[in-house]
């Protein structure tokens, strides 16, 4: 890697401050599983003058439950949240999300705020300095998009513009799944970001000088079944191809709350929000269900190589909310 | 280890100057700087075990974080230490191959002879990494299924297809 | 039959064990030399371009940099067949080709370097399809291959090296047959061996022609040899060889690393290190040649072949190193697998602006066999022949004959196959997998299993030469001297055992060579399944020929015949009567003996394995999971179960099987770059989703060598990624001829998606 000045920050005011006085220079690191990669391999136009150690700030890394719901510390490793017996008791879809990610080794240094916070995977835009990069692109600054017209077979099949890089995180579509709010602090003070409002095409929504405090979790009103499935061609190692995350809530055989996300289909995780609520008020069939995907999928724009994604959305949704057979 | 003199330069001071690293149980001060020997911030602990300190038993493959091969336990847990800054280990506690077994009789520990045993390696290249996510899991899960075997070593790339005497000899290791 | 080995056969420790689990084998990157520097290489870009101006000026001032070397300050030296690939040229040929070089004192220097040196490029047009490549108008890549015709170079095996397979009369064949089938078919995935330690180098000149190389290979001295003519035959190449961590015929290749490594020690008077990183590895380093074939074949009723005609077109990327002789040998290993006496098979090899392919395990038999077979399997769906039936009746039997690698023909003279097909089949319940051509063997709701059945052996066991000395000393010790390196086969640990077994030794009295080719005599190299039986040999005879020597010496002190003597455990008895013995001191505490062993290269022995498959394709997704394989050989005599375990099990790997599941180098076929050149997105296998593996060897002694043992690790790889096409398309009961088999392609043949017409798509 090339040098940098590290800095062990130890409150979140000082990293606020050291992202103003460093503007668009410094760089937070956290487990560090994909920021290194993202300095090894060069792909950004501006280096980091220097790296802030946010590991070093206490108070960031614990689950928090509350009558509300509960809070997870932007520090809590993946594999805290993939064997917490709160979150797997009652939040399972979250466990099962943070298990799926990578692998044992990158899941005990990665954190679930730099989860959802972690770069882009397009392979144009990560294209290494050294055999002959970088690509340029319009999420880099400026530059066509060689995705467009390229190789596109994991990218975006939704909500795409400028740029059709999915968003590569697991954890953010189960908690789009659970309506969760992103806690972030910056120097004018906190705000809450609601997960729909996270992400988009060319970055997120966290403003130059923000960190991620922590992620908050509604409570659930009634007992739900919670399902995470993750579409790969291997188990570990691989992001996802498409996912889904689905919390569903019934009573009498009836559909009395659907929430589906879908994940790597678009910049964001998507909610399937007019299949979920064609599902309301309904039995859980496959019939329903079905016709659920199918409405979930009509607002597909696949591009030349990737419409592949949306017969395996639609498997993906029938297999979360009927179960069956499995994908991992 | 000799304090150096530091030419005085309009950068921020460094928080850290010294970087205590206990590897295989002993300690060491690393200085920050950039003569020989020293650690600069860009260093990982894989640069810093093999370069530094001379502990080449953990190996880099893809030294990006995908293909486990430079895992080592970080107080305990399997961690990846090509994706890990020596800055950031201060105070840390690290094991590498190399503190595996008694270094002064050279005997090897129960899941190495068990590796020997069952000839659970090929070209040994990715072996470094595979014992120590295997020592990893073993200390969490002392009678692991295969299944758990098999997950726990989900992050460990081997190319000549050592899996199957691997996941026979971890088993073997756990029933002692 | 009671074993009488000591050794052989018997489950033993390799004795690298130790040293392996403890962290103490010494692979190339963990080697550091006093003053040592470190090699960056400044790669292009672009597909092919013209350099017209690289300025060095500011990266020079980069305190650290030791040397900037761009092609106008090295030696016209070449590589590839024929020898026109300059080690750094005034064009580039495909993204990622180098164009600079640079020594510093370390990595991070070096890299900096990189970035401070600015190159003017004129770029070129690209071409990147095989056919494309060859019509008039293409880019042209190098004026000495006119129409992007790779030419055959100096003829690798002789002058009759064998450039296609022709013989009889395929007009006749084709009248004959009771059905004729054609098509295109392609092997165009272009899968990376992809061991786990990169390749890497480090050079050292010790005189101004003497050149000490330290290498990551499988064949140390072969470096010595190549690196020699790279460099105009000038320089005398030492080559050290140490553990290798995987090569897969790949690190053959490593000509340009370990030249980049030499020229910038020439430069900086220094040694010099320069280790590729993963990317470089997967986008500049060794692949497997594309394949596409447009042929005809006839078959009849009982599945004889009666003509095979066509065009196999073979995409090296930018330069050949040696695809002409995988073509050879792909021509040769065709007909083992496939008894025809009318064929017209017509090679054509072509350059392209990508990464260049090369050596790898299956070697030019693996690319032809996954294009024939399933032209061979549509010929068979017609008539309804069992694959398993077609392959095990086809495959060479003692007595038939082909054309070798060099042209000439030769008899085999090894086992019969057969016997081990049909444990194999049976180990895979294949008569009740079966249901016939394009018929699954079972559904359960949305998943479909089918399975398929693929073969593979080469005549290379006995190829080339390989030499050894066995060195006795009183203390009734032996050492073997051969230049083998230990690359995952564990075959130097057999060398041992077989030495041990001649002489009777303990094991623990045997030692080996480092692979240093300053000491050993020439050894072409653990390849192509030769290992057991071609350095087997020389090894064996080495050990007899020493054991010969001692007889003669000691027959005196007995009063008898050298032939009336045996040794075991360093002592010399006479059989007849072993109360009377001597240790080997008696040969005298200032002296040694040395055997000399030699083997002649043999084409008339053939190795085979079979690899049955079983997948299931989730047919809602179109993912295919890898669920039962059965690999069937007869390896003659075991000489290590466990290795040879390993070996078999590594069909897994080294870009076999899993290259028609999974594996592929994906390339953007119009800027050129490789888009999966990380360990993320070039996918391998991993614990979590193995198949369950069932290996079945027969030992039926082969007419080899006094272990009556053949090789078997290289064609592992070949059998797999054609059966498991043949599994795919009988699972959904459509035909799948594309590699490799991804969700995508499964969903389109079972019209789950509509394919939508790409603009400038790269496919």
């Amino acid at each position: 890697m090339r040098s940098f000045t590290h800095i062990n920050a130890q409150t979140i005011e000082e990293v606020c401050s050291l992202l103003e006085k460093y503007k668009g220079k410094a760089a937070l690191n956290a487990g560090g599983t994909d920021l290194l990669g993202v300095l090894k391999d060069e792909i950004l136009p501006d280096y980091p003058e220097v790296v802030i150690n946010i590991k070093t700030i206490a108070g960031l890394d614990s689950i928090t439950e509350s009558k509300r719901g509960f809070t997870i510390g932007s520090l809590v490793k993946l594999s805290d949240i993939a064997n917490s017996p709160l979150i797997k008791e009652r939040y399972p879809v979250l466990a099962e999300a943070a298990r799926s990610v990578a692998t044992p080794q990158i899941r005990n240094a990665a954190t679930i705020g730099g989860n959802l916070c972690q770069d882009v995977r397009c392979w144009y835009y990560r294209y290494p300095r050294h055999i002959g990069g970088p690509i340029q692109c319009l999420r880099k600054g400026s530059g066509p998009c060689l995705a467009v017209r390229g190789d596109n077979r994991y990218h975006a099949i939704m909500e795409g513009k400028k740029c059709f890089a999915v968003c590569p995180s697991d954890t953010a579509v189960a908690l789009a799944a659970l309506d969760a709010t992103i806690h972030v602090v910056g120097p004018e003070g906190s705000r809450n970001i609601a997960i729909d409002d996270f992400f988009g095409p060319l970055s997120n929504a966290i403003r130059p000088n923000e960190i991620v405090k922590e992620i908050a979790v509604p409570a659930l009103s009634s007992s739900t079944n919670q399902k995470y499935i993750k579409f790969t061609l291997r188990k570990p190692v691989d992001f996802a191809i498409v996912s889904v995350a689905s919390v569903v809530a019934m009573e009498n055989g009836v559909c009395t709350d659907a929430r589906i996300a879908l994940g790597a289909v678009a910049p964001g995780p998507v909610r399937a929000r007019t299949a979920e609520d064609m599902l309301k008020g309904k039995a859980v069939s496959e019939t329903s269900v079905a016709a659920a995907a199918e409405l979930a999928l009509s607002v597909a724009k696949p591009l030349s190589m990737n419409s592949y994604k949306i017969e395996i959305a639609k498997t993906l949704i029938k297999r979360a909310l009927l179960g069956g057979d499995e994908c991992q | 280890m000799a304090t150096k003199k530091r030419n005085q330069k309009r950068e921020p001071v460094f928080k850290a100057q010294v970087v205590n690293l206990t590897v295989n149980g002993q300690v060491h001060a690393l200085e920050m700087g950039s003569g020989p020997g020293d650690i600069e911030p860009f260093h990982t602990l894989s640069h810093t075990l093999r370069e530094t300190l001379g502990l080449t038993g953990t190996k880099i493959s893809c030294d990006n974080g995908a293909c486990g091969a430079c895992t080592v336990l970080i107080d305990g847990k399997a961690m990846l230490s090509c994706m890990t800054l020596t800055i950031e280990c201060d105070g840390k506690n690290v094991t590498t191959i190399e503190g595996l077994g008694d270094p002064k009789t050279g005997m090897v520990d129960t899941l190495q002879q068990s590796f020997i045993d069952h000839t659970a390696f090929q070209c040994g290249f990715c072996t470094p990494g595979m014992i120590m996510s295997a020592k990893a899991l073993l200390s969490e899960n002392p009678s692991p299924t295969e299944e758990e075997v098999k997950e726990g070593l989900s992050g460990n790339f081997c190319r000549c297809i050592s899996h199957y005497h691997v996941v026979k000899a971890v088993l073997a290791a756990s029933e002692k | 039959m009671k074993d009488k080995y000591r050794f052989i056969g018997k489950v033993v420790p390799r004795l690298d064990a130790s040293e392996i689990v403890a962290g103490r084998a010494k692979f190339l990157n963990d080697i550091k030399l006093q003053d040592m520097l470190y090699g960056k290489v400044l790669r292009s870009p672009y597909p092919h371009a013209l350099i017209k101006k690289v300025d060095k000026k500011k990266a020079l001032k980069l305190p650290g940099v030791k040397a900037i070397l761009t092609w106008e300050d090295v030696p016209d030296w070449k590589g590839g067949t024929p020898r026109y690939t300059r080690i750094l040229d005034h064009k580039v040929r495909y993204v990622g080709d180098a164009v600079a070089l640079v020594a510093a004192t370390n990595e991070e220097i070096a890299k900096e370097a990189l970035r401070l040196i600015e190159v003017d490029y004129e770029v070129l047009p690209a071409v990147f399809d095989m056919e494309k490549a060859l019509e008039p108008d293409a880019p042209q890549l190098y004026d000495e291959f006119p129409g992007n015709i790779v030419t055959p170079g100096v003829p690798f095996f002789g002058p009759k090296s064998l450039q296609d397979v022709v013989m009889g009369d395929t007009e006749k064949g084709f009248a004959e047959a009771d059905i004729i089938t054609e098509g295109t078919f392609g092997y165009e995935n272009i899968p990376n061996p992809l061991p786990p330690e990169p390749p890497g180098a480090i050079g050292l000149w010790e005189e101004p022609n003497k050149l000490t190389l330290w290498v990551s290979n499988q064949a140390s001295y072969m470096d010595k040899i190549t690196l020699f003519h790279v460099m105009g035959r000038k320089v005398e190449v030492r080559s050290i060889g140490g553990p290798c961590g995987g090569s897969f015929g790949s690190k053959f290749m490593s000509w340009q690393v370990q030249t980049y490594a030499a020229l910038l020690s020439k430069a900086t008077g220094k040694p010099v290190k320069l280790v590729f990183t993963k990317e470089e590895h997967l986008a500049a380093f060794t692949v497997r040649p594309s394949s596409r074939m447009r042929a005809r074949v006839g078959m009849k009723k009982d599945g004889t072949v009666t003509a095979v005609s066509g065009q196999w077109l073979i995409d090296t990327g930018y330069y050949s190193m040696t695809t002409q002789s995988q073509v050879a040998v792909g021509c040769g290993e065709v007909q083992i697998m496939v008894r025809c006496p009318n064929w017209d098979l017509k090679p054509v090899i072509v350059c392209t602006n990508r990464n260049a392919s090369g050596i790898v395990r299956g070697f030019g038999g693996q690319e032809l066999k996954c294009i024939l077979i399933p032209l061979l399997s549509l010929a068979m769906e017609k008539l309804d022949i069992d694959p398993f039936e077609f392959l095990k009746k086809h495959y060479v039997k003692p007595g038939d004959g082909y054309f070798w690698r060099d042209g000439i023909w030769y008899t085999y003279r090894g086992v019969d196959y057969s016997p081990a097909m049909d444990k194999g089949a049976e180990a895979f319940c294949w008569k009740e997998k079966w249901k016939g051509w394009l018929t699954p063997t079972s559904i359960h709701g949305s998943k479909q299993r089918g399975v398929g059945v693929g073969v593979h052996g080469n005549a290379d066991i006995g190829e080339d030469a390989s030499e050894a000395y066995v060195r006795l000393h009183p203390d009734g010790t032996a050492m073997l001297f051969s230049c083998v390196t230990e690359h995952g086969t564990g075959q130097r640990s057999n060398y041992a055992k077989m030495v041990a077994e001649v002489l009777q030794l303990p094991l623990e009295n045997v030692s080996i060579t480092p692979s240093d080719s300053l000491i050993n005599p020439y050894e072409f190299g653990p390849a192509g399944s030769r290992g057991t039986y071609a350095i087997g040999s020389a090894v064996i005879r080495a050990a007899e020929d020493a054991k010969k020597k001692l007889f003669e010496l000691m027959a005196p002190k007995f009063q008898t015949e050298p032939g009336d003597l045996d040794t075991s455990d360093g002592m010399v008895f006479v059989r007849d009567n072993p109360e009377k013995k001597i240790a080997w001191k008696g040969m005298s505490i200032d002296r040694t003996i040395t055997g000399f062993g030699r083997f002649e290269p043999d084409y008339t022995l053939t190795n085979c394995m079979m690899s049955f498959v079983e997948v299931e394709v989730d047919t809602e997704t179109g993912k295919v999971d890898l669920v039962n394989v059965v690999n069937a050989t007869d390896a003659g005599k075991i000489i290590d179960p466990q290795g040879l375990e390993g070996q078999l099990n590594g069909c897994l790997g080294s870009a076999g099987i899993d290259s028609a599941i999974f594996e592929e180098t994906i390339l953007d076929r119009s800027s050129g770059h490789t888009l999966n050149a990380n360990m993320i997105d070039y996918k391998w296998r991993t614990f979590s989703e193995l198949p369950v593996i069932k290996n079945v060897v027969l030992e039926t002694p082969f007419p080899s060598h006094r272990f009556h043992a053949v090789g078997i690790g290289e064609v592992a790889t070949s059998p797999g990624p054609s059966a498991v096409l043949m599994a795919v398309s009988n699972a959904i009961g459509v035909w799948l001829h594309e590699y490799p088999v991804t969700p995508e392609k499964v969903l389109k043949a079972l019209g789950k998606i509509s394919s939508r017409n790409q603009k400038g798509g790269t496919q």
